[in-house]
């Protein structure tokens, strides 16, 4: 197993980020045009807690090195399953996603947080990223390691394109945003 | 807002997408009770899982979702 991690502040308060997060994959995110699809499966209020549950979908193209793909086979979509908690109170949103596809070949269980920043916890966000990848696949120790790597090194890429792309949506929105409260106001 | 997996869906599920936003700012204040999207919700889950049946995503997903109950026990609770 080998474990990728990576932390980053975004500026912009916990509200902006937590909903501009449901928005992370849309078209304002051009570094994320390898996501074809986000599908909402169920969405539940913990009548005790308030946590809002959420199952997505995500569905990607070229998600893999094209050497695995030659490898075992199979196409170059694959599918992600995703579970999300907010919790408004506390403000904390966490997000668990493990991969559908491969998985007979990989197991990736990746934990997204995103909190006020201690620092400056009403306009800044902590964003900490952890992946477990487990290479699955039997025989030599030399390919699961080789698989393993190689799949560390796209998250690693992908985690920078991620950061760049959500810093998109974040503008993007809070333009938006700002540009529909405007609007409001003139025709109040 | 991203598009569907299933390209017949998109235009209920841009629906229900841009409901559950609005619906997410007046959450975010606590006033979550209202349940204006679960109509399109409805509507957006029955286009999604005729093609995720199709598709044989359906099964993949069961498989996966037996997991989440550690996910659930772990984050389903007051922090």
């Amino acid at each position: 197993m080998k474990v990728f991690s990576s932390t980053c502040t975004f500026d912009y308060s916990w509200d902006e980020v937590s909903t501009a997060n449901w928005r992370k994959y849309c078209p304002w995110n051009d570094k994320a045009t390898h996501v074809v699809g986000v599908d909402t499966l169920s969405r539940t209020v913990d009548p005790k807690t308030g946590i809002l549950r959420t199952e997505r979908l995500i569905t990607c193209d070229q998600s893999v090195p094209q050497w695995v793909i030659s490898l075992f086979g199979g196409s170059p979509t694959s599918h992600v399953y995703e579970v999300s908690y907010v919790d408004p109170v506390s403000k904390k949103v966490t997000m668990c996603s493990t991969n559908l596809t491969w998985s007979n070949v990989l197991n990736v269980r990746e934990t997204v947080v995103y909190r006020p920043s201690p620092l400056s916890p009403n306009a800044t966000t902590e964003f900490t990223q952890e992946a477990q990848i487990t290479a699955l696949c039997g025989g030599w120790q030399k390919i699961k390691n080789k698989v393993e790597e190689a799949s560390v090194e796209r998250f690693r890429e992908n985690a920078k394109r991620g950061r760049e792309g959500f810093e998109t949506v974040l503008e993007m929105s809070r333009r938006v945003f700002g540009e529909q409260r405007d609007l409001e106001k003139q025709l109040q | 807002m991203a598009a569907s997996i299933a390209p017949e869906c998109n235009d209920i599920k841009e629906k229900y997408d841009t409901c559950f936003l609005k619906w997410y700012s007046r959450y975010l204040r606590g006033n979550g009770q209202s349940n204006d999207c679960d109509e399109l919700f409805s509507k957006y889950k029955t286009c999604l899982h005729k093609s995720l049946k199709e598709k044989g995503i359906d099964s993949m997903l069961d498989d996966a979702r037996k997991s989440s109950s550690e996910t659930d026990a772990e984050f389903l609770k007051k922090s």
